[in-house]
């Protein structure tokens, strides 16, 4: 009498072998994009691949560049931790002698050019308008970063200055990568012999030269001056700051590191303990605080450290289990923490107290990120769903229905502005983004009147549970300062569908962050993917009917997501990009001819391995 | 083993919970499938105190005849009176009453952990209506007792087997309502189904709240499979949709990772990475139900086919995670239930793959 009608063997029919298997092995050789994707799209029928562009109302964002670990890297080295991305900006600094010291440039440039064969200046600049690149020197900087064993790293002459790096761990290592530069290999990397790097933080306001904060699953953290690490040639951390060695004042994991804005070198750490500790960087870290046990686990509570010289300086003790991610709003008034408990909480980080929490709609919270403002807080979490809080109402405003599995990581979009045409001044749009474990990226518009009124619905889950009449108290006050709100009831909270759905890896994602040129997405396994923005609108150039005419016998991805998008022009990009489309488009067709062959033959290798049960 | 269990004791200390026993169970050769089920079922708390309360209650009638049901709570007695808190106990009596009962089951390919759940399930249900339809008998020839809520029409043309509501249904039962909406006529036909777990379609990358989601999602009816309307009176296209109208107490989900492919003629594993919360609620109810569940145990299958391998549990008890693997029985931190999400990659090293998730609702609220 059980599960013969509700097995919906029917329903989605038996998937043909191509739709339920993918052929990803090779990642260690090849980058995501052209190795394909496991795609999980629905009942998809065909073999879908990751496409190197995706549509919004304001034109095509296109794969720009990749950063990856060193291709030789074995799964068991990865597989340990999940990555995590950081943009550094290191600014032009002329004299820095403490910094620069008897390491000259031109020796590293020789010797990257030896390595090389003299083809030291092929460098391309593409992140145009960022400064850097106009005033970089061709001649002068180099593309080379290791050899093909992947063991030697040696750092180009212009990181000696400044420009945009990423900053992303994999496993035992973090890696550094200059992300104007189109080569996928990092150009450093700092080795950890003990435990595993798992967060970073970089503040490129930071006075001194401690500007990047490593921390590890061990507890221990690390400050560091990026731009040393960069001068230097070895595989270790050069002139750290050590804090919380050996885990002396925690041994959990260190789950979320960030500086303090305009906190002078003060930042704080979280741990999978439920605690926060704040830590001065200028203060000694040999000396450790201590701290009171913690009596109830359950609430809230700060210390302070007895020792005005130690480090830490404080302990915030936030909720039971993990504190999964934390964030200042941008001018550092207000910290907000995730956690396993599934609550967010906002705290005002002077006064010491909690503003207002909530909990999400089920299972533990992931990731948070301010708006600009500091009007809202996103997060991510493990019931699917990207939530929209206020500040103001203090309460959940909109969830946003589209992930297809936890959401991994959220970010406005802080250099996205409405399109200028006839909008009212009332209505202002926010942009944001976020990725998840189901490997896509998704773009979101929060447009402020649509906010009171809950409309937009998936039209797949058209289900008359979710009508958007009846509203209940929820909408009626704002809740009251200091305390922890319940999750609200699934038809009282407004949803949003996203404006794009894209596949962007074929492994889960950990994070995704905005940059004025581009969005970059990043994957659990260490492979970081550039998205830049579109560029003005023109018309359509030779290189870009190419891709187009390449790009039409791939399969469509998102669902559809796609036909949500306003019927507006869309921009194309202009700018040097045929290098890179070209680029793209080839790599595509290599995949595709590629998947055919190494795809049967696993199939008939799996096919023969398979048997019976005893 | 005894060492073990006594490592799992000083690992407790003494947060040992009062009262409760973690015995590992021996393996008789390929009963993990048997094992890895029992040990979830065992700490499905309401399931064992109403199994150990029918039993001491009906133990006074006399000597019933051995079937599973008795084999079944002689076994959770024998666990819960030990006086030992930990150790290795052997589920003989059962497993030979399992192989006894199990020729129609052995027949087929299946040593599968989801279709013994099933079959074990069933049987004490059947066992109990049987009892409950004897008992009546005896006392007079009297019309059963009628279900007391729940499904019409689920098995309404049996008017033999009215439905009883034991405490296997209590805990397990929940009600489908499978609405198809003919779409020349626009008639919605409801039809409530039973079910003790929800079988669910999985997908590479996805999570449990996504399988549900397409579990209920409007399926379009035509071509070959068209529905027959009652209104039209022929073969029309349609809708249908999968909700939930009852969610059960005790919400057991089965990924479907063991698919049969067509061109093979054979089953095949998948892999796949599905996601699971440890709190969970349901969106794909009739009404807003909205009760939270809390995941309590996980039956693992280990292995990269669906022929060899292995099955292991992850136990919820009192706030602690235990890993059941046979006769062992280890403490593990609740971050390492994230670990037998699957593979986000085939052929992964990682074969250890949450099979069946064991949910129990939190909040009585919303119950009708």
């Amino acid at each position: 009498m059980f599960n013969n009608g509700y097995n919906n063997n029917s329903r989605n029919g038996l998937n043909s072998m191509s739709s339920t298997s993918s052929s990803t092995t090779t990642t260690t050789q090849t980058t995501s994009s052209s190795s394909s994707s496991s795609a999980a799209t629905t009942n998809s029928q065909t073999q879908s691949l990751i496409k190197a562009y995706f549509k919004t109302p304001e034109g095509r964002y296109k794969l720009h560049s990749e950063k990856t670990r060193p291709p030789n890297l074995l799964p068991y080295s990865y597989a340990k931790s999940i990555s995590q991305v950081t943009v550094a900006q290191l600014k032009d600094k002329p004299s820095q002698p403490a910094l620069t010291p008897s390491f000259s440039t031109t020796g590293v440039r020789s010797a990257a050019a030896r390595l090389l064969g003299g083809n030291g200046g092929k460098a391309l600049s593409f992140v145009g308008g960022s400064g850097y690149s106009k005033t970089s020197n061709g001649s002068s900087r180099s593309s080379h970063f290791g050899g093909s064993n992947g063991t030697h790293y040696t750092n180009s002459s212009s990181h000696g200055g400044k420009g945009f790096f990423l900053v992303f761990n994999v496993g035992d290592t973090v890696y550094i990568s200059d992300l104007n530069s189109p080569d996928k290999d990092p150009i450093k990397s700092l080795h950890f012999s003990n435990s595993n790097p798992v967060c970073h933080a970089f503040d490129s306001e930071a006075k001194d030269g401690h500007d990047l904060l490593i921390g590890l699953s061990s507890g221990d953290i690390y400050s560091v001056s990026l731009r040393q690490q960069l001068q230097d040639s070895g595989k270790k951390l050069v002139g750290a700051q050590h804090y919380n060695k050996e885990g002396s004042v925690s041994s959990s994991r260190c789950t979320s590191i960030v500086w303090v804005p305009k906190g002078n070198g003060v930042f704080v750490a979280a741990h999978a303990d439920g605690n926060l500790y704040v830590y001065e960087k200028s203060k000694d870290s040999a000396a450790e605080s201590s701290f009171p046990v913690i009596k109830d686990h359950t609430q809230f509570s700060v210390s302070h450290s007895r020792s005005s010289k130690s480090n830490p300086i404080s302990r915030w003790h936030i909720c039971q289990g993990s504190v999964n991610s934390i964030a200042y709003s941008p001018d550092g008034t207000y910290l907000a923490t995730v956690g396993r408990d599934g609550y967010l909480r906002v705290f005002d980080y002077s006064k010491e107290q909690l503003i207002f929490g909530g909990k999400s709609y089920y299972g533990a919270l992931l990731c948070c990120a301010w708006s600009p403002d500091e009007k809202y807080i996103l997060t991510g979490g493990e019931e699917d769903l990207v939530t929209v809080w206020s500040m103001e109402d203090r309460k959940v405003v909109a969830w946003g229905e589209g992930h297809n599995s936890w959401v991994s990581g959220v970010a406005f979009d802080s250099y996205w502005s409405p399109p200028s045409s006839d909008d009212t001044e009332e209505n202002i749009v926010y942009r944001f983004g976020s990725v998840g474990q189901d490997t896509k990226l998704l773009l979101w518009d929060l447009p402020m009147d649509e906010i009171v009124v809950p409309l937009r619905r998936s039209s797949l889950g058209g289900s008359p549970t979710f009508s958007t009449g009846s509203q209940s108290s929820h909408w009626d006050s704002t809740c009251p300062v200091g305390t922890l709100q319940p999750a609200p009831s699934m038809r009282d909270v407004p949803k949003l569908s996203p404006l794009v759905a894209h596949c962007v890896h074929s492994e889960p994602l950990s994070g995704l962050v905005f940059t004025e040129e581009a969005i970059l997405t990043a994957s659990w396994e260490g492979h970081v993917k550039i998205w830049k923005r579109p560029g003005e609108p023109e018309s359509k150039s030779n290189s870009e009917s190419l891709v187009g005419a390449s790009s039409k016998d791939q399969p469509l991805m998102g669902k559809g997501y796609t036909e949500s998008l306003k019927s507006k022009p869309l921009a194309e990009s202009k700018s040097n990009n045929s290098k890179t489309l070209l680029g793209a488009s080839s790599k595509d067709q290599q995949s595709l001819t590629s998947k055919g062959g190494v795809f049967n033959f696993k199939e008939m290798s799996k096919s023969t391995r398979l048997g019976y049960l005893p | 083993m005894g060492a073990a269990g006594s490592k799992l004791e000083k690992a407790l200390g003494d947060q040992f919970p009062e009262g409760e026993r973690y015995f590992g169970l021996e393996n008789f050769g390929n009963t993990c499938y048997c094992n890895s089920v029992l040990q979830a079922l065992y700490f499905c708390v309401p399931f064992r105190e109403q199994l150990l309360e029918y039993y001491s209650s009906n133990k006074s009638t006399g000597d019933a005849e051995e079937n599973l049901l008795t084999c079944l709570a002689d076994l959770f007695t024998q666990i819960s009176s030990q006086k030992k808190k930990t150790g290795v106990i052997a589920p003989k009596r059962f497993v030979q009453r399992l192989k006894k009962q199990n020729e129609l089951f052995r027949s087929y390919m299946h040593q599968d952990a989801h279709e013994f759940l099933n079959f074990l399930l069933n049987e004490l249900v059947d066992i109990l209506e049987k009892e409950a339809q004897a008992a009546k008998s005896d006392q007079e020839t009297s019309p059963p007792e009628k279900m007391v809520n729940g499904p019409k029409n689920a098995q309404a043309n049996g008017s033999h087997k009215d439905p009883l509501v034991t405490w296997v249904h209590k805990n397990f039962q929940g009600i489908l309502t499978n609405e198809t909406r003919c779409l020349r006529c626009e008639t919605v036909t409801a039809r409530d189904e039973t079910f003790f777990d929800l079988s669910l379609d999985i997908e590479q990358n996805s999570s449990i709240t996504s399988c549900l989601k397409n579990f209920s999602s409007t399926e379009t009816l035509n071509a070959e499979d068209k529905f027959f309307c009652d209104k039209c009176c022929s073969l029309q296209e349609a809708q249908k949709r999968m909700k939930i109208k009852k969610p059960p107490h005790i919400l057991v989900i089965h990924l479907k990772r063991f698919k049969y492919i067509e061109q093979l003629g054979r089953y095949k594993k998948l892999s796949y990475r599905v996601v699971f919360p440890l709190e969970l609620k349901l969106s794909n109810t009739v009404e807003d139900a909205e009760s939270e569940y809390s995941l309590f145990a996980v039956v693992v299958h280990v292995g990269s086919g669906p022929n060899h391998g292995h099955y292991v549990s992850l136990v919820k008890s009192h706030n602690h995670w235990l890993f059941f693997d046979d006769e062992n029985v280890e403490m593990i931190d609740e971050s390492a239930v994230q670990t037998f999400f699957g593979s986000a990659q085939e052929y992964s090293s990682n074969t250890d793959h949450g099979y069946i998730l064991f949910y129990e609702s939190l909040g009585t609220s919303n119950k009708s």
